[in-house]
């Protein structure tokens, strides 16, 4: 759990953050989102002390950050950040020891613990356990990022717009990885980003920030329909709101038992986002569409109507 | 970050106590009936006494107390403080040769002591500190150094006479003028021709990968050889070249003198002089010859309008390592009889005079920071505004 | 890079020894020669009778060209020694938090002082030191302190900001980054510059002959001074071959390939 009291930085004349208050439950996914330079990052960054706070408390646990010595607090903490930060002189296993090295692992758990990163991680030990790190891709390098932060298996995991750098694409597998990793591993996360998909896919809260301040915190879905101010809404998107929203909803939540009519030709699968059904629809100029499960057999039926948000009773 | 601002600036106050100290313990000038004899050495405080060496400390505290809270307001005076005490040094100088001089000893000479040397160095570090820290440009560096230069030129043309520096000088003013015409000719023909034959040799290397190969590894080869050594390798094979030929000793050429000089030095100026522009054709973005040719240039106005253009500062850059390091070693080739600058200092070696040796290395230095400074202004230039 | 792409260390003894010649063998070459000509200079009085036919004496004999050769690596060893280590160390101490207040200074003195000419530096320190090897030693000293301070600081600064950032969020501490993630990381750059600093070294020196040291400058300086072509010739090639030696020592270290 980790808590903030009324924090505030000042760098010089300048106030990065401005008595913001947050706390984050054990096992949340909080993401911070803000236009660049709203102190997202800076807030991220005092959590493990890279920055030090000027005014408030930082506590986790319950206990303030600065009770801590600061090297053992962050050998605590997984930190990922955008450009990976591996280091260009060592291996991908070597880079993954990195924390249970400085913790004194013998050896043999070290190896071992890194070898099954690498397979959490879908990288193939053979493969890549004695690659440098330019030689991986940016996906491959960021998932090694990734393994690194978790490998002394904190329970918090700090992540700075870790996935920014990567092509569109890529991010999205990335994200979806992330997801799976989250609902296994159960980490408290804090998530910095300024791409609002990326946070509203991922977080179980969202925080959104502007000028060193907290404006609105709440679920995504909450945020979503009582967007606090015009600079919310223009962040979630503004008109694009609805599709954000479809985008959170099931395909599951909508689907009605099969009606008295024929199965629809075009299917869509019951765990897709509401948002793709309505693509699908658009593009076959189709009002119904037939809901499979994993194994392709039909288990409902949607239609525009009830997508629309006839609400299932 | 207030509170760092508002901290001491440690640089400024470790320079100038060093700079106290050594006003107050070293000798400042010595005094000798003529040259041979060595002179004898005085102190700041016993040339006018205490109170007036404690008074000449004062802008050096004042400068002090100002960078125990630097903001841009007080490093601005602490900068016009140290101007006016490097412009101040030379007429000190005059006071002290009134004080010390002698009338009835028209040959005594005024030595400079170890601690102007030492306040001159450090004085110099403190303009550089207080340059990088009020973010002003070179040029202004220098420009702050004119009433410096114009008060050692005051100093020197109407009280300096017994400084030991300005006796050897006078001693010698036209050889001193013909040395560094001759330093400057030497440097600029081995750089010019060097410049030439690095222009072809980078050319043929961008066409021919195995002469690039075979080329570097030869010029680094040149380059890693002693000057010395090299002056004295091409010593025997031109000696005997212009004892067979006599059109070539008609020429000038022979075993010493400028021949082997001007080889070498043509031999150490290829490989920056090669790099560099085989680096800056090299180095222009690809995307921008696609675009002059998807324009519809012609592969000669690619390479002359955009190619050339863009790498000029680079080889401009290898100009100015040339030249500088030209000007060291052409100093070297004195030793073999290439006259220039080098002659003094090996001649002050020779006779244990050491204002001599400085004569011969202060302009050295000078002419090489001028260059640096000269061709490094030209490059930046060119780099920004595309053409001066 | 793998190691084994590039530098062919396989399984057994005689193949690592033919590997580990391959790697060496120029530097190795360049010093049998150097000591062959060291010691067995004798041996060329024909060779050099030929340049200086009418003088009595073409091999040089005031001193042993051993002794020559070995005042001449020692004089550069310990200036090089005593400048990488106070380069470095000056170049990391500013570079600290506790320094940093002093990095802009340093950085414009490296960069201009590179500028002096050598022999300028050389010739100032014989009015403020005195004839002899430790006016040498200091001005070589100083000197060579030049490129290594630069280097240094470009090596440490060159390090991408994420790899630094990285590394304290990871809660490495300060010395554990310098080890493990600095210096491995600008080992190169550092290197470089330690060797321009030798190679510069080595050439200075033999110009010190002129300022009472005795190294192997002194036969080209007597050979000047007596008019003896073969003097010089004796030396010019003796650090000829030292600096080549050195230098292609230092290009085979630095030859292990960097990753990254």
């Amino acid at each position: 759990m980790i808590e903030l009291f009324d924090v505030t930085k000042r760098f010089g004349s300048e106030t990065a953050v401005d008595g913001i208050s947050l706390r984050v439950e054990k096992g949340e996914f909080c993401a911070l989102v803000g236009t660049s330079g709203c102190g997202k990052s800076t807030t991220l960054r005092m959590i493990n002390r890279l920055i030090e706070h000027s005014e408030g408390e930082i506590h986790l646990d319950g206990q303030p950050v600065r009770s801590f010595n600061e090297e053992l607090l962050r050998r605590r903490i997984g930190y990922v950040i955008q450009n990976t930060g591996l280091f260009p002189h060592w291996t991908v296993a070597r880079n993954i020891g990195l924390v249970p090295r400085l913790l004194k692992w013998p050896r043999g758990k070290i190896q071992a613990r890194t070898d099954e990163l690498l397979g959490l991680l879908g990288l193939p030990r053979e493969e890549f356990a004695d690659k440098y790190p330019h030689q991986l891709s940016g996906g491959q390098a960021q998932r090694v990022g990734v393994a690194r932060a978790l490998a002394a298996d904190p329970e918090i995991l700090l992540m700075d717009e870790p996935f920014g750098a990567l092509d569109p694409i890529t991010r999205q597998t990335l994200q979806r990885e992330l997801q799976d990793l989250q609902a296994r591993l159960n980490k408290t996360v804090v998530f910095v980003t300024h791409d609002m998909d990326e946070a509203l896919a991922l977080a179980d809260r969202l925080v959104v920030m502007h000028q060193g301040r907290i404006v609105q915190q709440g679920r995504p879905i909450d945020l979503l329909h009582d967007p606090v101010d015009a600079f919310v809404e223009s962040l979630l998107g503004g008109m694009d709101r609805g599709l954000k929203e479809a985008s959170l909803t099931c395909v599951s939540e909508r689907m009605a038992p099969f009606g008295p009519r024929l199965l629809a030709s075009e299917r869509i699968p019951y765990r897709a986002p509401l948002s793709q059904a309505l693509s699908v629809m658009l593009w076959h100029r189709v009002e119904r569409l037939t809901v499979v499960d994993d194994e392709d057999i039909p288990i409902g039926e949607l239609s525009l109507r009830r997508l629309l948000g006839a609400k299932p009773s | 970050m207030t509170t760092e601002r508002c901290s001491p600036n440690w640089v400024l106050l470790c320079l100038m106590s060093a700079g106290l100290l050594a006003w107050l313990t070293l000798e400042a000038v010595s005094i000798a009936p003529n040259r041979l004899v060595a002179g004898t050495p005085h102190r700041a405080h016993e040339v006018h006494g205490w109170w007036a060496a404690l008074l000449a400390g004062l802008p050096m505290l004042g400068v002090m107390v100002l960078a125990w809270r630097p903001g841009t307001r007080r490093l601005q005076a602490a900068l016009a403080l140290v101007v006016g005490l490097l412009v101040a040094m030379p007429l000190w100088l005059a006071t002290a040769v009134m004080a010390l001089a002698d009338p009835d000893i028209p040959q005594a000479r005024l030595g400079i002591g170890a601690s102007l040397w030492l306040l001159l160095f450090l004085w110099l570090l403190v303009l550089i500190e207080l340059r990088t820290r009020l973010n002003l440009s070179r040029a202004f560096g220098w420009l702050l150094l004119l009433p410096v230069v114009f008060a050692w030129w005051l100093s020197l043309s109407f009280w300096l006479e017994p400084l030991a520096l300005y006796r050897e000088y006078q001693g010698r003013s036209d050889q001193f003028a013909s040395a560094i015409a001759y330093h400057l000719t030497l440097v600029g023909a081995a750089v010019g021709a060097s410049l030439l034959l690095g222009i072809v040799l980078a050319l043929c290397m961008r066409r021919y990968a195995g002469m690039r190969k075979a080329g570097f590894g030869l010029l680094n080869v040149v380059q890693t050889i002693p000057s010395l050594a090299l002056f004295g390798l091409l010593l025997a094979p031109l000696a005997w070249l212009s004892a067979r030929f006599d059109w070539l000793a008609s020429m000038g050429v022979s075993g010493i003198g400028w021949a082997p000089a001007w080889l070498a030095l043509v031999g150490y100026s290829l490989l920056p002089m090669v790099r560099n522009t085989y680096v800056a054709l090299e180095g222009v973005a690809p995307a921008v010859i696609e675009s002059a040719r998807g324009m519809g240039m012609s592969r000669r106005q690619t390479f002359l309008q955009v190619r050339l253009p863009l790498a000029l500062p680079v080889v401009l850059e290898g100009v100015r390592i040339t030249t500088v390091q030209a000007i060291g070693l052409t100093a070297v080739a004195a030793l073999i009889g290439a006259g220039g600058l080098g002659t003094f200092i090996f001649q002050g070696l020779g006779q244990a005079a050491m204002d001599l040796v400085l004569l011969g290395a202060l302009p050295i230095i000078g002419l090489a920071l001028v260059a640096d400074a000269l061709l490094g202004a030209l490059a930046e230039r060119l780099r920004h505004g595309g053409t001066p | 890079m793998n190691e084994s792409d590039t530098l062919p260390v396989p399984r057994g003894h005689a193949s690592r020894g033919i590997a580990l010649w391959r790697h060496w063998s120029v530097p190795l070459i360049w010093l049998a020669l150097l000591l062959a000509l060291t010691f067995g200079m004798s041996q060329l009085e024909a060779l050099l009778r030929l340049i200086e036919p009418d003088t009595r004496q073409v091999l040089y004999q005031r001193t042993s060209l051993a002794t020559l050769l070995g005042q001449h690596v020692f004089v550069v060893a310990v200036a090089s020694v005593l400048a990488i280590v106070l380069g470095v160390g000056g170049a990391i101490a500013v570079t600290r938090p506790a320094g940093r207040d002093f990095l802009p200074l340093v950085a414009q003195v490296a960069s201009i002082g590179q500028t002096f000419p050598p022999v300028a530096v050389l010739a100032l320190a014989v009015p403020a030191l005195g004839f002899g090897t430790l006016p040498i030693i200091v001005a070589l000293l100083l000197y060579g302190l030049l490129p290594i301070v630069r280097n240094t600081l470009a090596g440490l600064s060159g390090i991408d900001p994420g790899v630094h950032e990285a590394a304290r969020g990871m809660g490495m501490t300060r010395g554990q980054i310098l080890r493990q993630v600095e210096l491995p990381l600008a080992a190169p750059v550092i290197f470089a510059g330690i060797r321009t600093s030798v190679t510069i070294n080595i050439a200075t020196a033999a110009i010190g002959a002129t300022v009472g040291a005795s190294n192997l400058g002194d036969p080209i300086i007597s050979g000047i001074v007596n008019g003896n072509t073969a003097y010089i010739v004796q030396g010019a090639l003796l650090i000829g071959l030292l600096a080549i030696t050195v230098d292609s020592t230092f290009e085979r270290l630095l030859w292990r390939p960097m990753t990254g």
